[in-house]
């Protein structure tokens, strides 16, 4: 373990550097990168890599970023990219064709406020948008969660259990340009700790195939079901990974949630990313002065936890999502897949709007959403809770 | 509720139909649904189209399974398939150019059936290749439905559909046959899809389509061949587009090889021929006709001449008369293994070819060549031996078959002294044997032999040559070129001019007018007494035709060829009689069918890059009038002259029909094509790409 | 490391392209030129990929990749650029129609052009959305009418050539199936060219235009003839070499052909003069290059 001092940028840039140069031995790696705030410095790093066999290709646009990594992927090669915000709405179209094409693309997503009016702080809205894209989502909260969670996103992904692209977000400027001490992977031990890259449904002259041509409703179906079935695998095949982690770099990356003191809780909070962090203090702090509190922090957003996430809430009677983030018309998207987990209607639950547009999160405003929860006695609509700056 | 499904192709308006139909009962106060399966709807792919029609409001947007009434709209769909679902008591309509007859599968049912494709192209809807049928369609379908020719008319014009549409529909909706089949209806089930339903990730995906597109097509593509119009026209019956093709392609001993199989003389006919394949070649039309005479003569003069056969069979012919029709006799029976006599009365071989053609026109070593190839074979020739005709009964006797070709020998005259016969004339030429220095001369007649007298005796010193003709030069018989030839060389034509009286270096002439045709199908020249005229003259030539000499009689083995019996007057003509004498008398003639004769319209000339023909080089006429040296000397590229050769209704392997077929399905293996029917599209391509008439689309 | 499966066609029969389809024809030319360097095809949507047919059939017998609209030069990059790095012989073309090259796609094809990417792209053009139905594109040319301009476009014919001539790419040419020889010649140039190649191929397309489909090639053969369509090559954005000339032939002899010209607002003699001005500039250019 060797520590460093760093921004999430830089640590997400290493880290998809170490994973492409470990497919060397294979058909290598590529990917295209397009620039926008927050996440500018991912590009510019896999931009100066002397890849022993790989090629990031600076694209004009991040819709032709997705479709490089596309058509790499499609030829054998680990494919990664980044985006953010908008560069994430352009993609659409390529991030949904990457999921339905099954391929293990890894994409770092850099949250930050969809526009215009232009907003360049943190939101998860942009990642969220993207939610029915057959993809796999995991909000990370520490440069370490990052840089960890990368490293398991390509083994997952690769799986061929899975076999679907896998998004990791971090906080834009918060995580992405915030300095922190991380222990930085290194090169050895990611090639120990990934197997090569092999796309079974790869281009080959040996065999030739037409990929994505006109296809019936009746194999529609069985493709869409077979996306949902690979995306029930996730689990296991996420407690291997992180297990095969564990034994080669001696940590123990966060899985789907984690959950701190719900054991006895009457009242648990749900949040994620950096908030979540936050949100531990403030546990913390109510806890040490008796309250029984707990809290969650869901870091797999997609495939959606629900069974964790309900064993976890377990007897507790209220329970609040912070969202940062909100679907207009609805509420909060994290307030939304947590109550179609929930079956249980005795339980109070309540959606917290805070932080939209890069609201600055503090202690103070979770201490005032805690006190709302456990006086309720009854939810209400989404609750826009309000934020200083 | 009322449901109907609608099967037809791409392009056809099956679509629009539903509409139309769904807007007729609407008309009526109907509630009603119309639409189409939208998949990869190509022009050509099975389609089908719904109809719902109802008193209630229909929520119903499910395909229909189970429909009431069935309509087709292209033929080629009709089969069992189209009752999948389909209710026993509804009606099936069907485009169909066939008389409704006991279909098997629509045993017991209600039809009715019109030809709606023809109806469409009469009056002119869709294109030639996709005639749109709905509107056609809809008259007869309004027919069998009960709607009246006012409803459908109103029905057309409130979508625009007027005019031709109309007219179509109206004439649909009269002549659309109803009939109810005998028999139990066949009930159909709709068919269910099959079970194993394919991934993204299955490991055996990418297999071929299974459609065969064969079935889209209406109509398929032909080879066929026609005949050429130069091997049609040619008197010696030579294979020219044959020899061209191998020309063409370099093969200059194979085009000989051709020639050689109808023709001992390629050398000569190469020179002399009046070319009846060149006039009636048909790039004329695009810019000039192949030069295929000096092709001939090329391929003659440079190629390498085959090794002759000696005779092998016991039978002998005897062959009187050495001119062209005689050495072809005696060519081609030799060749089938005869021994052959031939006999000859003058002291040299070869009739007209040695003492009728003068030299500048014919150089006798290329006559000697020829003749000499000819003799190879194991023929014997005997000259100075005329035989009369008890000779030729003696010869009947003592040979399996006697050929009498002993040509024209008399020569037509007119009541005038002191004139000389042209054919005569000639031979003294030949003979080197006349000097004409200094004097006038006149030649009457209008053939070959009056203008070779004519530039013979330009040759021979004459102060001055006319021609005197007694029609135009246009009724000329003679070869054009050599006419021309002539006037460049200095030899006067007098048109309309008939010789009298000609004595003391002065000829009496008359003028004539043309009046009715005659029996040679040309003007007779009526003389004009007030016309008379003389011209000085010191020779008088007459060249006005010449005879056969009939006191030859015919026996069981005595046949008779060249102008002996036809008066045909050419080399050619004489070259075929004698191999048509050498088949018949060989049992091998065999008169042949022949496909038709190729014209322009059959090709397509757009395909073909204009190209001058390569001409002859002449030497200029005021050298050449001075001596008897060939005035041709042929045509240096004989190869690339022959590459203009247009292959009229003769494939030649070009290729074009396969390399321009979009589908890929007509191949080449050897010199054989093959169309793969399971899969043309019938699109058109290749018979509009093949340059010269040989691939055409035919209806199926 | 390739394995050539030699036998196997490009475009196998039984593929549902309409009879007569010029694309078709270009499929089968490419195939020729290309029978020992098979290719990767990267189609976007188009009528090339619907040419497939359905899933698990293909009509294309070589390793094909289905690409989002504006997106084949990008999805064509990967697949290039992943051969490149494992010395995969194969190349890697994109096979695409004109709304995905000169409209949604030229984005992306811009970008890979400048990067000189080594891909081989062809565009087959038939002058509409055919796919869709028959709309307008930027290349349909002034006067024809489209589902979208009933009365026949106002604007003139966008020029890819000179677009991509301007990214200085190695080669560039257009292509027509009227002129088999020109056209062999030009893939086989393309083949063996590094960098970014561009190919225009006008594609008869008889159902968009209302021709007959026996008549596609001649069609083809008249807009070369009378101008409209040059044939010309244009090596590294500044050498131009001009293969056919205008013979006289008259524009109107070609519009007669085609319903979508029937009842148009095109004025033949301003389009004459049109086409005349672009030939000076090809002249003056062939002139500059030699």
């Amino acid at each position: 373990m060797t520590l460093t001092l760093c921004t999430g940028n830089y640590a997400a840039g290493h880290t998809l550097a170490l994973a492409g140069e470990a497919n060397r031995a294979a058909r290598g790696c590529c990917g295209g990168a397009y620039p926008i705030t927050p996440q500018t410095e991912i590009i510019e790093y896999l931009r100066a890599v002397a890849f022993t066999k790989g090629r990031v290709v600076p694209v004009e646009s991040e819709h032709s970023a997705m479709g490089v990594c596309i058509g790499a992927s499609i030829a054998g090669a680990r494919a990664f990219t980044a985006s953010s915000s908008n560069g994430l709405a352009y993609m659409t179209e390529n991030v949904f064709a990457a999921g339905y094409y099954r391929l293990p693309i890894v994409m770092i997503a850099v949250n930050r406020t969809l526009g215009p009016p232009w907003n360049i702080w943190v939101d998860q809205g942009d990642s969220l948008a993207l939610r029915d894209a057959p993809w796999l989502q995991f909000y990370c909260d520490s440069h370490q969660d990052l840089v960890d969670t990368i490293a398991v996103a390509f083994r997952v992904a690769e799986d061929l259990r899975v076999l679907l692209p896998v998004m990791v977000a971090m906080d834009g400027f918060i995580t992405s340009h915030t300095n922190m001490v991380v222990d930085l992977l290194d090169q050895e031990r990611m090639d120990d700790y990934l197997p090569l890259c092999n796309v079974p449904h790869q281009l080959r002259h040996s065999h030739p195939t037409t990929v994505g041509n006109l296809t019936w409703p009746r194999e529609t179906e069985r493709h869409r079901r077979d996306i949902q079935e690979a995306m029930e695998r996730v689990p296991r095949v996420l407690d291997e990974a992180i297990g095969e982690f564990e034994a080669v770099f001696g940590r123990r990356v966060a899985g789907a949630i984690e959950a701190e003191e719900t054991g006895d809780a009457e009242t648990i909070l749900i949040a994620s990313s950096t908030m979540a962090a936050t949100l531990r203090h403030v546990i913390r702090a109510r806890r040490a002065r008796g309250e029984r509190i707990g809290m969650i922090r869901i870091k797999q957003f997609r495939p959606f936890p629900r069974a964790d996430l309900v064993r976890a809430i377990g007897n507790a009677k209220r329970v609040g999502v912070l969202d940062r983030n909100h679907s207009p018309g609805s509420g909060g998207i994290f307030w939304s897949e947590v109550a179609a987990s929930l079956r249980d209607a005795s339980v109070l639950l309540q959606n917290y709007i805070a932080g939209i547009g890069g609201g600055d999160v503090t202690p103070e405003t979770i201490d005032a959403i805690a006190d709302d929860l456990t006086r309720r006695t009854a939810a209400t609509d989404p609750v826009w809770q309000e934020i200083a700056v | 509720m009322i449901e109907m499904t609608l099967y037809g192709r791409g392009g056809q308006g099956g679509v629009t139909l539903a509409k139309l139909i769904a807007s007729a009962w609407f008309a009526r106060g109907k509630h009603a649904q119309a639409f189409g399966v939208y998949a990869a709807e190509r022009s050509g792919a099975p389609i089908q189209a719904y109809v719902r029609v109802d008193d209630a409001e229909i929520t119903n947007h499910n395909q229909i399974r189970k429909p009431d009434h069935v309509i087709v709209l292209d033929p080629t769909l009709i089969g069992g398939t189209i009752l999948s679902g389909a209710s026993i008591d509804g009606w099936i309509i069907l485009n169909t150019p066939q008389q409704v007859r006991a279909w098997d599968a629509f045993s017991g049912r209600r039809i009715a059936a019109i030809d709606a494709t023809a109806i469409a192209i009469r009056h002119g809807l869709g294109t030639r290749t996709t005639p749109i049928v709905n509107t056609t369609m809809m008259g007869a379908i309004a027919r069998a439905f009960g709607f009246s020719l006012d409803e459908v008319r109103r029905l057309l014009n409130e979508y625009g559909y007027g005019g031709a549409n109309l007219d179509a529909a109206r004439e649909a909706f009269d002549s659309v046959e109803i009939v109810k089949l005998d028999g139990e209806p066949l009930i159909v089930k709709s068919t269910r899809p099959p079970a194993p339903i394919s991934s993204l990730l299955d490991p055996d995906t990418g297999k071929p389509p299974a459609i065969r597109t064969g079935s889209w097509a209406t109509r398929r593509p032909q080879r066929r061949t026609l005949t050429p119009p130069c091997n049609a026209n040619c008197p010696a019956g030579n294979d020219v587009q044959r020899f061209l093709d191998e020309a063409a392609r370099g093969d200059y001993d194979r085009a000989l090889a051709v020639l050689l199989e109808t023709s001992p003389l390629p050398g000569v006919c190469g020179r002399v021929c009046p070319a009846p394949c060149m006039i009636s070649c048909n790039r004329h039309a695009l810019d000039e006709g192949v030069n295929v005479r000096d092709i001939e003569r090329f391929v003659a003069d440079h190629a390498n001449w085959p090794d002759p056969v000696t005779p092998w069979r016991r039978e002998r012919a005897a062959i009187v008369g050495s001119g062209p029709a005689g050495i072809s006799a005696a060519y081609h029976l030799a060749r089938s293994g005869w021994h052959v006599a031939l006999f000859e009365s003058s002291d040299e071989l070869g009739g007209v070819l040695r003492h009728g053609i003068p030299d500048y026109r014919l150089p006798k070593d290329v006559l000697d060549r020829e003749l000499g190839f000819v003799l190879m074979h194991g023929v014997n020739a005997y000259v100075d031996s005329y035989i009369n005709a008890p000779a030729v009964d003696a010869l009947a006797d003592a040979y399996d078959a006697v050929f009498v070709a002993t040509g024209l020998q008399s020569s037509r005259s007119i009541d005038i002294a002191n004139a000389t016969q042209g054919i005569e004339f000639l031979d003294r030429v030949h003979r080197h044997d006349v000097v004409l220095t200094g004097q006038r001369v006149i030649v009457a007649g209008g053939g070959n032999t009056a203008v070779d007298a004519a530039r013979s005796a330009l040759r021979l010193g004459a102060a001055s040559v006319r021609i005197l003709y007694r029609r135009t030069r246009a009724e000329m018989p003679a070869i054009r070129e050599e006419i021309d030839a002539a006037l460049e060389e200095g030899v006067v034509l007098d048109e309309l001019a008939l010789p009298e009286r000609f004595d003391a270096g002065r000829l009496q002439c008359i003028r004539v007018i043309l009046g009715e045709p005659d029996s040679s199908g040309r003007r007779r020249p009526i003389p004009e007494p007030s016309s008379r005229f003389t011209i000085d003259c010191d020779q008088l030539i007459l060249a006005l035709g010449q005879e056969a000499d009939r006191s030859i009689a015919g026996n069981a083995n005595v046949f008779f060829g060249g102008d002996f019996a036809t008066s045909d007057g050419t080399v050619a003509a004489a070259i075929g009689s004698g191999r048509r004498a050498a088949e018949v008398i060989t049992h091998r003639f065999a008169p042949t069918e022949r496909a038709r004769i190729a014209t322009t319209d059959d090709l397509h000339l757009n395909l073909f890059e204009h190209e001058p023909r390569h001409h002859a080089l002449a030497v200029p006429p005021d050298l050449r009038r001075h001596n008897f040296l060939e005035v041709h000397a042929g045509i240096e590229d004989a190869s690339a002259e022959a590459r203009r050769c247009l292959s009229c209704g003769v494939c030649n392997r070009c290729d074009r029909c396969r390399d321009h077929c979009p589908d890929g399905i007509l191949t080449r293996s050897g010199d054989e094509y093959r169309f793969d029917y399971d899969y043309c599209k019938g699109c058109g391509v290749c018979a509009s790409e093949c340059p010269r008439g040989v691939v055409v689309m035919e209806e199926i | 490391m390739s394995t050539i499966i030699a036998d196997e066609p490009l475009l196998r029969p039984g593929n549902t392209n309409c009879a007569g389809c010029g694309m078709s024809i270009g499929l089968q030319w490419l195939d020729e030129a290309f029978a020992d360097h098979r290719p990767y095809l990267v189609i976007p949507a188009a009528c090339a990929i619907v040419t497939a047919g359905a899933f698990p059939t293909t009509a294309y017998g070589v390793p094909t990749l289905a690409s989002t609209f504006a997106s084949a030069s990008a999805y064509a990059t990967g697949v290039s650029v992943v051969a490149e790095l494992n010395g995969d012989p194969h190349p890697t073309v994109c096979w695409a129609g004109d709304g995905g090259t000169y409209d949604i796609g030229v984005a992306s094809l811009s970008a890979a052009a400048e990067r000189n990417e080594d891909i081989l792209y062809i565009c087959y053009d038939n002058e509409i959305y055919g796919n869709t139905g028959g709309q307008r594109s930027s290349a349909t040319p002034e006067g024809a009418m489209t589902s979208t301009t009933p009365r026949g476009k106002a604007e003139w014919k966008k020029d890819m050539v000179a677009i991509m001539a301007a990214h200085r790419i190695p080669y560039a040419a257009t292509l027509s199936v009227a002129h088999r020889d020109d056209f062999l010649r030009k893939l086989r140039v393309a083949r063996e060219t590094r960098g970014f190649r561009f190919l225009l191929m006008l594609s008869p397309c008889p159902i968009g235009w209302k021709s007959s489909s026996d008549e596609s090639i001649e069609l083809i053969d008249l807009a070369v003839r009378c101008g409209l369509f040059p044939l010309y090559e244009v090596h590294d954005g500044e050498r131009y070499t001009i293969n056919s000339r205008p013979d006289g032939t008259d524009l109107r002899e070609y519009l007669a052909r085609q319903r979508r010209y029937a009842g148009t607002s095109l004025d033949p003699e301003v389009a004459r003069v049109k086409i005349e001005k672009q030939w000076e500039f090809l002249e003056v250019m062939a002139r500059l290059s030699s």
